[in-house]
């Protein structure tokens, strides 16, 4: 296994430039999980990678080789596609060892590889069928099938669970997770959804119009978002963004001064994002938080859980709190609480975190 | 009490509902109706000595007369041997020559050039087949033509190809192929552009160059294009292109060139044999059928990919 460096990445399609000079260390075994909006050049980093989109500027290097110019097939990273890019002429088996023959890999190697896959894959059964005959699921396995069975150093995947129903995509994310875990492979993994970001990612890259916004662990770009864009974009529901002002002795939304738990006496006055999280606030008061008075517009049960969709001003707002079987009590309610550690404050101009001290 | 939910009125709700594309459909079935069902009527007199004079209802019945000339017909024979032979040497070498030239215009990466070979390569096909015969009779001519003046720089005498029935056949598909090679690429460069591109960049990936990804990926992908296009081939195989024969052949050529239709057209038309050529033409129409029917369910069999 290999480790993947991108050093000052630019790509450009003729004058537009889509991806601008990004940095991005990827450890030996690490899974790295790309995330960001459709558009935001995620893909286009990872074809980068992969070699399927000339660099325009910048390094690549895998494995500490300088990448740049080196042909696909002799970068030895494999790759699945968005829509699994099967053979539909060639059963499940052939379409494993495509990548065998290709290298010139005796017949008897490739059997016994394609076995072997085939059984952690759960695939035995399906090695003379076709694509066609296949479900969602099953034809995703193929296809990292036809990754795995070529050993690469660095695995590569573009959105590959996004044409599976909800429930399969749960399925297979675990599967991807489990088979991560057994082949200790580097990957890099481009998704537009936060759920697979966050739950697969080692380290989660947050992309936004071909620049990196943010780079950490889950719970770090959870927890410590460096702007509203990545506390926008993590989490489900999006964390709440209100504005409004600092002043000395909390921040100041609407007619509502919530409580902070660190000192930005130096800040008052200044215009901010409050952002608070759907699940952090609370139903009854507590030591250390803020009532915070709302219109509650609509209750969204989820079984375990309840979305509580609300006004404040003119902000429509999103929370999220436990139901213990019983939703009836919700539609009541006209306050929540806001824990004051867990208040997140952006500055309003350029949407950066404030810390304490500014 | 709410109307009965019966075929007959889901048809007529539905027709209510979709007039629009009936309406638009009407004018082929008035074609089908007329140019080719209503013709139909007429084939009886393949059964009967017809007179025009008579008509054709009131032509007396003869049964199977004119097929029994036909097939005590040595000229009829030869047209039908020679037919097949045109046919199998255009399946042969006219058929996968617009795959070739699509294969190879997918390769072309640079797109001026790709545009200019295939409007080249398009063109004969719109020149009307009397001028493309004029311009063969030309090329091949023994005084002025290119061919011979090629042969002469060679030191070889002038050959005489257009009178020499070993010639007729390799001239008339060749003509085929220039002249329709090209425009019959446009469907296979069509389905070429509905495979898949992720699949190029996924055996990009596994290592396969672009021989490998033609072979592996291109032509198993386009395969079942190949073959519809193949049954329908096969369909017209007793159907060689009337007009060129016609333009090209004489009678000295007729030995190779004479084929099912040339010769019910001099039946038919010239020696006013209506009924033998009736007979002629609906023992082609039925070769033909079975021909496209064996093709379609073998094509079903093996390969999953048929017409019906």
């Amino acid at each position: 296994m290999a480790g993947v460096s991108l050093s000052k990445i630019v790509k450009r399609f003729g004058a537009i430039e889509v991806v601008h000079g990004i940095d991005l260390d990827v450890a030996e075994q690490e899974f790295v999980v790309l995330v960001g909006p459709s558009g935001c050049g995620k893909s286009t980093t990872l074809r980068m990678v992969a070699g399927l989109e000339e660099i325009s500027d910048g390094e690549l290097t895998i494995d500490g080789r300088y990448m740049n110019r080196v042909a696909p097939k002799d970068r030895d990273v494999a790759m699945v596609f968005q829509n699994y890019a099967l053979y539909p002429h060639l059963n499940v088996a052939e379409n494993m060892a495509f990548g065998l023959r290709i290298r010139r890999v005796p017949n008897a190697e490739i059997k016994q590889i394609i076995a072997d896959t085939a059984e952690i894959l759960g695939l035995t059964n399906y090695l003379d069928r076709r694509p066609a005959d296949l479900s969602g699921g099953q034809r995703q396995r193929v296809a990292m099938g036809r990754a795995i069975v070529r050993h690469p150093k660095v695995f590569l995947f573009d959105e590959p669970l996004s044409n599976l129903d909800a429930k399969l995509r749960t399925q297979m994310r675990a599967e991807i997770k489990r088979l991560h875990k057994r082949l200790g492979a580097t990957s890099i993994y481009v998704t537009h959804d936060q759920v697979e970001a966050m739950t697969l990612a080692d380290r989660i890259v947050v992309m936004n119009d071909g620049s990196i916004e943010q780079i950490g662990t889950p719970m770090e770009l959870f927890n410590n978002p460096v702007n509203t864009f990545v506390a926008g974009f993590l989490g489900s529901p999006p964390m709440n963004q209100i504005t409004g002002k600092v002043t000395e002795t909390g921040a100041q939304v609407g007619d509502t001064v919530i409580q902070l738990d660190r000192d930005l006496g130096g800040l008052a006055g200044r215009d901010v994002v409050v952002g608070i999280r759907p699940e952090h606030v609370s139903l009854q008061p507590g030591e250390g938080t803020t009532p915070l008075p709302i219109s509650l517009d609509l209750v969204e049960p989820l079984g375990s859980e309840a979305l509580l969709h609300a006004r404040f001003g003119d902000d429509n707002l999103v929370f999220k709190t436990d139901t213990n079987g019983q939703i009836e009590h919700l539609s009541g309610i006209d306050t929540v609480h806001v824990p004051a550690s867990l208040v997140t404050l952006f500055d309003a101009e350029s949407g950066r975190t404030l810390r304490a001290g500014g | 009490m709410a109307p009965r939910n019966t075929r007959w009125t889901r048809a007529v709700d539905h027709l209510k509902r979709e007039w629009q594309i009936y309406l638009m459909l009407l004018p082929t079935i008035v074609w089908f109706i007329v140019f080719l069902y209503k013709p139909m009527y007429g084939l009886q007199i393949a059964f009967k000595d017809y007179s025009i004079f008579r008509g054709v209802a009131n032509s007396p019945w003869v049964g199977l007369e004119h097929f029994e000339t036909l097939f005590s017909n040595d000229q009829f024979f030869r047209a039908v041997y020679n037919t097949i032979q045109i046919s199998a040497l255009n399946l042969l070498f006219g058929f996968p020559a617009p795959i070739i030239l699509a294969l190879m215009f997918n390769e072309i990466l640079h797109a001026t050039y790709k545009k200019t070979a295939q409007t080249i390569v398009y063109l004969p096909h719109f020149i009307s087949s009397v001028i493309i015969a004029g311009i063969v009779i030309t090329a091949f001519s023994p005084t002025a033509g290119i061919v011979n003046t090629l042969l002469g720089w060679l030191g070889i005498d002038p050959i005489y190809f257009l009178t020499k029935p070993e010639w007729f056949r390799p001239i008339f598909v060749g003509t085929g192929i220039w002249q329709e090679a090209g425009f019959g690429s446009i469907v296979f460069l069509a389905a070429i552009a509905g495979v898949n591109p992720s699949l190029y960049e996924s055996a990009v990936v596994d290592g396969a160059n672009r021989w490998q990804m033609m072979w592996r990926i291109t032509i198993p992908c386009i395969l079942p294009t190949i073959l519809i296009m193949l049954i329908i081939r096969i369909g017209n195989i007793m159907e060689v292109s009337f007009e060129l024969v016609i333009l090209l052949y004489q009678p000295a050529t007729y030995s190779t060139a004479d084929v099912v239709n040339t010769w019910v057209y001099r039946q038919g038309l010239q020696s006013g044999q209506y009924d033998l050529a009736a007979a002629a033409g609906l023992f082609n129409a039925v070769v033909a059928f079975v021909l496209v029917m064996a093709a379609n369910s073998l094509s079903r069999r093996f390969s999953r990919t048929s017409l019906w």
